[in-house]
């Protein structure tokens, strides 16, 4: 029989609040984080908005030392990893060291850092750059930070897999979990906003306001919208074999009972594939739970904002659910967040683990133009409901679609 | 218990292009070491590196930058490995069950490279669209799944100079549980200017070859390349009657949090990924007949390695050949792993195993039989492969006749 997996602690650096309290106070008032991206130069370019981090002190979770050489999504997960230990009351000792992974999504990682220092290289003489300007460039130097200052030292490993990246690794950590390889593992995600980041989506024309046309709003399913807004953060669990947090007496969040994966293909600009291999995705995972689609009470939805991405997981939830979709509640946490690439999923994961937790489900803002090729019941004002089993959607219109379960713990 | 198989192989390395080229050279010593010719090292005290020479690509892919890419690596290994495990056309198949699991350590960097050298006034000049496609790392997979018509799930692992193997084992997992029926694994480098910077100035390169074990070793040489492996259940192989070259017994991982770039100086982490490895794969440190070794050829790596070795292997650990073909195609980082698999999967089919060349002077501290400068032929039923990565990221996995 396999191991059940909970979650037992939630590390929050988010636009909207450091830390889960602040982070789902904002989400339930309806606050937006999104406001024009100060950290970069945009005024050549026409999408100007983004969700930036704010306010983090990461000398009160990381301290003082060698804190100068570490970047911003170095700070945002080491910050949130240490969030999270603190709230599962998780000390790790020598015996924890060794039975616990880290286990983290990031789709470019510290890329952006990496170039820049490669930037560096072609403006002076390599030879004379000191390493330490290198200290925290890998792509993966994030987790490797947060592995040697919390000791972690079962595994540590990092996936990348565009915008299902931290799906993927919650999904990852779920397996291993149920498959006895870890008793605690810390799964999240990370991403940070730079110019890289931007640039990428911008001369895809993935950014709101860049279609030349509509407001830079994040308004998923909504008939006006034209494009995401691009958002940075870190979220992490602590997710814990079932008995192990029993045996601590420790408070349960949720269970993740359940993951499935698809490639969407991006090749192929043919819709109802694309609307299929989103709706196999949605099936795979429910089924991984042993659950059917009459089980699911709230879909926490991948919906950005994209035109074509939204129609597509509208249909693919129409499809699969029938005639239930009209009623089933959609809520997401994009509308107030943007889209956070590599660490969308375990923001969403955040939001799904406190709504099973307090009976509510915080509004999907700006959704106020019904879209009727997105026929969906879009939760737009705070609901009071006791949704126990959650649906996250994460889809990549070219890679993976990666969906979760998030159920109330029993 | 479901069985998991290897079924194909691909390589692509500095010594030699294709699998049966690539083993010759290997097996012969053939060292893949020569001036660096992709970008200009004029201010760099190292000059040499372990390229991969006189490579044509077979077709021509759309939506690509011009510039240097590993796809073109990845996808003529996975195209031979393909071919090997008799899945060129998976026509019939559930596509949805076939995924795919690389690694790499920098991606697609050298492209953007190859731009932002002419952009060193504005750093968003050096976009264009294929880099903005090629950019996030997952791209490695998702043109790969459409080269091949995977449907699967599919992942990049970000994971240094384990990454290889780190996706080894997560395709393990996947084909364990039964979410999937083959999995097209392995990992893809090419060698970025920033990392070729960065072990310089770390004083990591070695400034003609590459030595591992051998007691006056320099450092690593740089490498590119790719390794690929089709895996598979046993049940889908023996299905439709597919060559067997291993079975994948099982993996260990384990994690020094020790320090960023530093060894731990015991082998702690390494020993205990060594350790899960053997028991993962219900065997014991008797049953091995050859350890591929990490071997990069530091000062630091190869001691502490050998140490760990002595410590997992007790009295036996002077009797297993180990042997590091680092020594002939240099370090390929994210891909290391992987082309080191494809090559214990080779000895064990071959019973064969390659030379550590460049082994002059023996060290007192590391004192294990390390294939000097010559291939043995020698009857290999269990291979242990090892790989450490910055950050004491360690994954050690292990490959048996079946």
């Amino acid at each position: 029989m396999n191991k059940r997996a909970v979650v037992t602690g939630i590390g929050v650096v988010s636009p909207l609040g450091i830390g889960h309290q602040d982070f789902w106070k904002n989400l339930v008032s309806g606050n937006s984080g999104i406001a024009p991206i100060e950290s970069l130069d945009l005024s050549k370019y026409e999408s100007k908005n983004g969700a930036e981090v704010k306010g983090l002190n990461p000398e009160e979770f990381l301290g003082r030392k060698g804190l100068r050489y570490l970047n911003k999504g170095t700070k945002f997960l080491g910050s949130s990893v240490k969030m999270a230990l603190d709230d599962a009351n998780l000390e790790i000792d020598e015996y924890l060291s060794n039975q616990t992974g880290i286990l983290i999504g990031s789709s470019l990682g510290n890329f952006s850092q990496t170039t820049d220092y490669f930037h560096d290289i072609v403006r002076e003489n390599p030879s004379n750059l000191s390493p330490m300007q290198s200290y925290d460039v890998a792509l993966n130097s994030s987790i490797n930070y947060a592995s040697v200052i919390f000791k972690i030292k079962s595994f540590a490993r990092t996936i990348s897999s565009g915008f299902t990246s931290s799906t993927d690794a919650i999904g990852n950590a779920l397996k291993l979990i149920q498959n006895e390889k870890a008793d605690v593992i810390i799964a999240g995600g990370v991403e940070q906003i730079s110019l890289d980041l931007y640039m990428i989506f911008y001369m895809r024309k993935m950014l709101a306001g860049t279609n030349g046309a509509g407001s830079e709003i994040s308004m998923p399913f909504d008939k006006r919208r034209n494009g995401f807004i691009m958002s940075e953060g870190s979220y992490v669990f602590v997710l814990e074999n079932h008995d192990y947090a029993l045996s601590r007496g420790v408070r349960i969040y949720g269970e993740i009972s359940g993951y499935g994966s698809i490639f969407a293909g991006s090749r192929s600009s043919d819709t109802s594939k694309r609307v299929e291999k989103a709706g196999n995705a949605m099936k795979r995972c429910i089924n991984d739970a042993g659950l059917s689609p009459d089980d699911i009470d709230l879909i926490n939805a991948n919906g950005n904002s994209g035109k074509m991405s939204d129609l597509i997981e509208a249909k693919a939830i129409g499809e699969l659910f029938g005639k239930k979709s009209e009623g089933i509640p959609v809520y997401t946490v994009k509308s107030a967040l943007g889209e956070s690439y590599g660490a969308s999923g375990a923001m969403q994961t955040a939001t799904a683990l406190l709504s099973v937790n307090n009976g509510l489900i915080p509004p999907t803002i700006n959704y106020e133009r019904r879209d009727p090729e997105c026929n969906l019941n879009v939760v737009s004002e705070k609901l009071e409901k006791e949704a126990n089993t959650v649906l996250i959607n994460s889809f990549d219109l070219s890679g993976n679609n990666s969906c979760l379960i998030v159920k109330k713990h029993e | 218990m479901p069985r998991i198989v290897v079924t194909g192989l691909g390589l692509v390395i500095a010594n030699g292009i294709g699998v049966k080229n690539a083993w010759d050279a290997l097996m012969n010593g053939k060292d893949g070491t020569a001036e660096l010719k992709s970008f200009d090292t004029t201010q760099y005290k190292v000059h040499r590196a372990c390229e991969v020479k006189d490579f044509k690509l077979d077709t021509v892919f759309e939506n690509e930058t011009t510039a240097n890419t590993i796809h073109k690596y990845t996808y003529t290994a996975a195209k031979e490995a393909l071919k090997d495990s008799g899945l060129s056309d998976i026509t019939g198949y559930d596509r949805e069950r076939f995924g795919i699991a690389i690694g790499t350590l920098a991606g697609e960097l050298p492209p953007f490279e190859y731009l932002l050298r002419k952009a060193t006034e504005d750093k968003a000049n050096g976009f264009d669209m294929g880099v903005a496609l090629t950019y996030p790392p997952s791209s490695i997979t998702t043109l790969l799944s459409e080269d091949f018509g995977f449907e699967g799930p599919n992942m990049v692992s970000l994971n240094a100079c384990s990454s290889g193997n780190h996706a080894i084992a997560w395709a393990f997992d996947l084909l364990y549980e039964g979410k999937v029926d083959v999995m097209l694994v392995g990992g893809g480098e090419l060698i970025p200017q920033t990392e070729f910077t960065h072990f310089h100035n770390l004083k990591a390169l070695a400034p003609e070859k590459c030595q591992p074990f051998d007691r006056n070793r320099k450092g690593l040489v740089i490498g590119e390349g790719a390794g690929i492996m089709v895996m598979e259940t046993l049940d889908f192989a023996s299905k439709r009657n597919a060559g067997v070259y291993a079975e994948l017994k099982g993996y260990g991982m384990s994690c020094d949090g020790h320090h960023m770039t530093a060894p731990h100086p015991e082998g702690a982490g390494a020993i205990k990924a060594m350790l899960n490895a053997l028991s993962a794969a219900k065997i014991t440190y008797e049953d091995v007949d050859y350890i591929n070794a990490h071997g990069t050829g530091t000062p630091l790596n190869d001691v502490m390695e050998t140490l760990a070795i002595k410590s997992v292997f007790k009295e036996r650990a002077k009797e297993i050949p180990v042997s590091s073909i680092k020594s002939m195609i240099g370090h390929t980082m994210g891909a290391a792993s992987a082309i080191e698999s494809v090559v214990s999967c080779l000895a064990i089919k071959n019973s064969a195993i390659p030379p550590t060349i460049h082994y002059e002077t023996p060290d007192p501290e590391c004192d294990l039989d390390y294939v000097p400068n010559g291939g043995r032929e020698i009857n290999v039923n269990c291979v242990l492969n090892n790989s450490f990565a910055f950050g004491g990221n360690n994954v050690t996995n292990i490959f048996s006749r079946l």
